[in-house]
């Protein structure tokens, strides 16, 4: 007679940290080609568009790397706050203010700038923007205590409908007035991020670079060091003597920072003006998904970017061969459940066991060290 | 009288508020036990989409609301292995149901052919009460123009109050939420109760959302809850986990859901993108007001367990 036992662990090696979310993965995709069998589709042929659709050749990769910029930069923004155990869930609000005023300042200031200052001030302006959108929810979160994941998810709702009134519901500075069907003014080419390889930008380079940034600051810098403790025990660090409020301010600032450089760089390069129907497109939303598939790892998350930008932008794809895109949905959401459900494997052990003892009973007795879950 | 601009806004913040008081009605109840599913989103798109497939299909509301209240269990379910018996962080375990609830009823609503993304009408369902009541100056729109669904959830209301204040179950499950080591160590199955209370908070989600596509709004669409399930997590915390509030603050909700509705009647000229901001401004206000008083939140605070996994070996 065997059972199941589980033991907490304090530290798996690098097997449990890459292995588990790797084989979450796989669990979420076998279950996602059950679905879509059941629902009369080929889980086989689905599969090997999509992957012919996002990874197989340049073109295809290209496509994902441009779709894998912004949310490699919404993940960290994610993961760093996470990281504190401060649920910044307004990443999607705040990509939208560092839209609205990164293509202010390139519609704004004058177009023959010269293209460095132009786009520092650009990029810089969409970050601020960001940080500020973070900061509306920080301080009550600093100074009051209300509850950060409410108050940022409202913060989103209320930051899409004011990017819809810019150019749906009025005539503001941001619509171009000589389209018919409703859309932001195009900004100058000094505001335009430089192309690397068809729609591909020099974006994914920024995104790279503050990942690793990021990466050394959290493993290297004490503030970094600080973020965990507080995360880990509010109570310990603040008899440490750190800052926890100032703590917050300074890791949602951050992390609204890294939104709205997203929404300022999908601008830049992609959109090249205020779209609110190509921005509202749960970018910041899907970036909670990179940071935990990554366990907030700043590294981690840009693989896993890419990955999740490699189901979306094959959703298209499956709609040639008659399964709705919809699908992508589906399997990010799986992803996600599984993934979040394998964190239980990675804190704990959990083995197949014989008793140890001479009888041969097998049964559980209550208050014994191992908990069996399964027996 | 009874088409004047302020008895149809009354009248219509009711309907409106209704799938909100289910969802929210479901949570205080989860939560009471210690358990935080903010998954309601997920879970009243799951219950919308079920529901308005039920009902498109059979015609029946019973049928309709009762799928889609198990579909919003079933999700809950899920939640509460996570987060009950995995104990893995509630927030997240929470989260993954809002994105796994949003895809899953994107995918069940876009399947099939027509799919219930070109099926156009939801249910007409019928008011409760005769014409002649509903005639009434002002009470009869407002107190008895509506259907039956808006009364059950009057009566949850107070059932839920009833149940978690004067009853032995209902104190258990407060007990477990407050203390679970003391209610564990009373003999209290801590487990089983927080599953039974999370399985309920899907209930009210799922029958909420399966009310909303079905009369409400009568049409299904890709994330049609548009923020309604954080709006009745929000309710929760605003109401001080307690079901009266809730009921007030759900009407209020709606209410301002249907602000765009109202001001036209009054012919006032608000563009329709501030007044969709509007509910969420308010949920985000009061949000930092009740904790920026002290006084109110030493008085109704929290359940003392919320969103702390339960461990009899780590205590």
């Amino acid at each position: 007679m065997s059972r199941i036992s589980v033991e907490p662990r304090a530290h798996g090696g690098a097997h449990v940290h890459l292995g588990v979310p790797v084989a979450s993965l796989a669990v979420a995709l076998l279950v996602g080609a059950v679905i879509l069998a059941v629902a009369g589709n080929s889980a086989f042929e689905a599969y090997r568009t999509m992957f012919d659709a996002s990874l197989n050749g340049w073109t295809a990769f290209s496509r994902t790397l441009t779709l894998a910029t912004p949310l490699i930069l919404t993940g960290l923004a994610a993961a760093v706050a996470f990281r504190m155990k401060i649920y910044n869930i307004g990443g999607e609000g705040q990509l939208y203010l560092g839209a609205i005023v990164s293509s202010w300042l390139a519609l704004a200031l004058p177009a023959d700038l010269p293209k460095p200052l132009m786009l520092l001030v650009f990029l810089v302006g969409g970050a601020l923007a960001g940080a500020f959108w973070a900061s509306l929810a920080a301080i009550p979160r600093a100074y009051l205590n209300a509850d950060e994941i409410i108050t940022t998810l409202m913060l989103n709702f209320i930051a899409l409908s004011l990017m819809n009134y810019l150019i749906f519901g009025s005539m503001t500075f941001w619509r171009d007035p000589s389209r018919q069907v409703p859309g932001g003014k195009k900004i100058p080419e000094s505001a335009q991020l430089p192309a690397l390889s068809g729609r591909l930008h020099a974006g994914i380079i920024i995104a790279i670079v503050c990942a690793v940034v990021l990466w050394w600051v959290l493993r290297q810098t004490s503030w970094g060091f600080q973020l965990r403790t507080i995360g880990d025990s509010p109570a310990a660090a603040r008899y440490a003597g750190m800052s926890v409020s100032l703590k917050v301010l300074s890791v949602l600032a951050i992390s609204g920072a890294l939104a709205g450089l997203a929404g300022a760089i999908e601008v830049s390069g992609v959109t090249k003006g205020l779209e609110p129907r190509s921005l509202a497109t749960d970018i910041g939303f899907t970036g909670i998904i990179v940071a935990v598939i990554a366990r907030t790892n700043p590294l981690g998350v840009v693989p896993v970017a890419v990955f999740l930008a490699a189901i979306a932008t094959s959703g298209t794809a499956l709609q040639g061969i008659g399964i709705q895109v919809e699908v992508v949905f589906l399997l990010q959401g799986l992803i996600f459940l599984s993934v979040t459900a394998g964190e239980f494997f990675v804190t704990n052990r959990v083995s197949l066991s014989r008793p140890a003892s001479t009888s041969a009973s097998g049964t559980s007795t209550p208050g014994s060290d191992t908990a069996p879950v399964v027996s | 009288m009874n088409d004047t601009v302020l008895v149809l806004s009354i009248a219509s913040a009711i309907v409106a508020g209704t799938p909100i008081l289910l969802a929210a009605l479901g949570e205080i109840i989860t939560e009471r036990s210690g358990v935080m599913n903010l998954g309601v989103e997920g879970m009243m798109l799951v219950g919308g989409v079920v529901g308005f497939w039920a009902g498109v299909n059979t015609g029946s509301l019973t049928l309709a609301l009762f799928l889609g209240g198990m579909a919003g269990v079933a999700l809950a379910l899920v939640h509460a292995v996570l987060a009950v018996s995995l104990r893995v962080d509630q927030t997240v375990s929470g989260l993954s149901l809002v994105i796994v609830g949003g895809g899953l009823s994107a995918f069940l609503g876009s399947s099939g052919d027509p799919s219930l993304l070109q099926s156009p009408n939801g249910l007409d369902v019928n008011p409760l009460f005769p014409q002649s009541l509903r005639d009434l100056p002002a009470v009869g729109p407002i107190v008895f123009g509506h259907d039956i669904v808006v009364y059950l959830a009057m009566l949850a209301t107070v059932g839920a109050a009833y149940f978690l204040y004067r009853t032995p179950s209902g104190l258990s499950l407060r007990a477990v939420g407050e203390d679970p080591a003391a209610a564990d160590a009373a003999g209290l199955n801590v487990v089983r109760i927080r599953y039974l209370a999370t399985a309920v908070g899907g209930l009210g989600a799922g029958v909420g959302g399966a009310y909303l596509t079905l009369a409400v709004l009568g049409t299904w669409q890709n994330g049609v809850t548009a923020g309604l399930g954080w709006i009745a997590v929000a309710l929760v915390i605003l109401a001080g986990w307690r079901p009266g509030l809730a009921l007030l603050g759900a009407y209020v909700f709606g209410g301002l859901r249907g602000l765009s509705f109202t001001l036209q009647l009054a012919e006032v000229d608000v563009p329709s993108d501030f007044l969709a901001m509007i509910p969420f401004v308010a949920a985000f206000i009061v949000v930092v007001a009740v904790s920026a008083n002290p006084k109110r939140a030493r008085r109704v605070a929290a359940p003392a367990a919320l969103a702390q996994p339960y461990s009899r070996e780590a205590r």
